[in-house]
């Protein structure tokens, strides 16, 4: 996840994982290192002593880099838009939110 | 599978374009007084409920609008829904465009622990699992309706159910 993202958004306690996107708990179907998760975030908000504190569990993800496919099949609609209008881009990355965001259509 | 003193690093999965935005994110941040509420209960009486960024919806109650998000790539739909404690993958609906969302229709545990939770109450780990927990999806570029009207109603449910502690679960 983006631990620095969570704390820079005010959360009270933070437990940071080094997992890929889409699964925060683990792989599917292992449920030892799924509990084992669950279980450090539990001591890690048991353990939290100030606003802000960030506990950095020592998980490790079981696959290489390269072996780790967390993107959607088809790319997200911002990701296609943004990929087609550069100035889209810059405008994103430079924190320009147009209005648009703001309603359905 | 673990090693000591491990500094997590929030842009490992990110391409340098997302990590761009992250860190733009980041810096604009408000940087409002981080809020502090000490636990009321040890965790072994707390009642605990989850909270997904994912996009989880009961099957029959409606997901979330992804067409919408689709004619309109910068909004978000910024509702939230109520997943009740005995849900398992087969229940269901994931919705969300920005990641693989198979790894949670397989087993929703790697991203809402209910089972993991149900057996930290058997345990005597925490006090209660609660009878509701929520999910919104998570990419809300302008967060202000869900701000407004989505947490307040599930701050309203969380109440009104007697949770302690809400574990907010990022995917």
């Amino acid at each position: 996840m983006v631990p620095d993202l969570t704390a820079a958004a005010g959360a009270p306690r933070v437990a940071a994982i080094e997992f890929p996107f889409g699964r925060p708990f683990g792989q599917p179907n292992d449920p030892a290192t799924q509990g084992a998760v669950l279980q450090a975030t539990l001591d890690a908000l048991r353990d939290a002593s100030e606003p802000g504190n960030v506990a950095h569990l020592p998980f490790e993800w079981p696959e290489a880099l390269h072996q780790v496919h967390w993107h959607p099949q088809e790319p997200s609609p911002i990701i296609k838009l943004v990929s087609r209008d550069p100035s889209l881009y810059q405008r994103l990355a430079s924190g320009d939110i147009p209005p648009e965001a703001s309603r359905r259509s | 599978m673990t090693a000591l003193n491990r500094t997590v690093d929030s842009f490992r999965y990110l391409s340098p374009a997302s990590v761009a935005i992250v860190k733009t994110m980041i810096a604009t941040a408000a940087r409002d007084p981080v809020p502090w509420t000490p636990l009321p209960r040890r965790l072994n009486e707390a009642t605990v409920a989850l909270v997904s960024t994912a996009g989880l919806s009961m099957k029959g109650d409606s997901p979330f609008d992804i067409e919408g998000e689709r004619q309109n790539p910068w909004w978000g739909d910024p509702s939230y829904r109520v997943i009740p404690r005995t849900a398992t993958e087969a229940d269901i609906v994931v919705s969300h465009v920005h990641i693989e969302t198979s790894y949670i229709r397989q087993d929703l545990e790697v991203a809402l622990p209910l089972r993991h939770l149900a057996t930290a109450q058997a345990e005597g780990r925490i006090g209660r699992v609660a009878s509701s927990h929520y999910s919104f999806m998570g990419y809300l570029l302008d967060p202000t309706e869900f701000l407004e009207r989505s947490v307040p109603a599930m701050l309203e449910r969380m109440g009104a159910e007697g949770v302690d502690v809400a574990l907010f679960v990022p995917v």
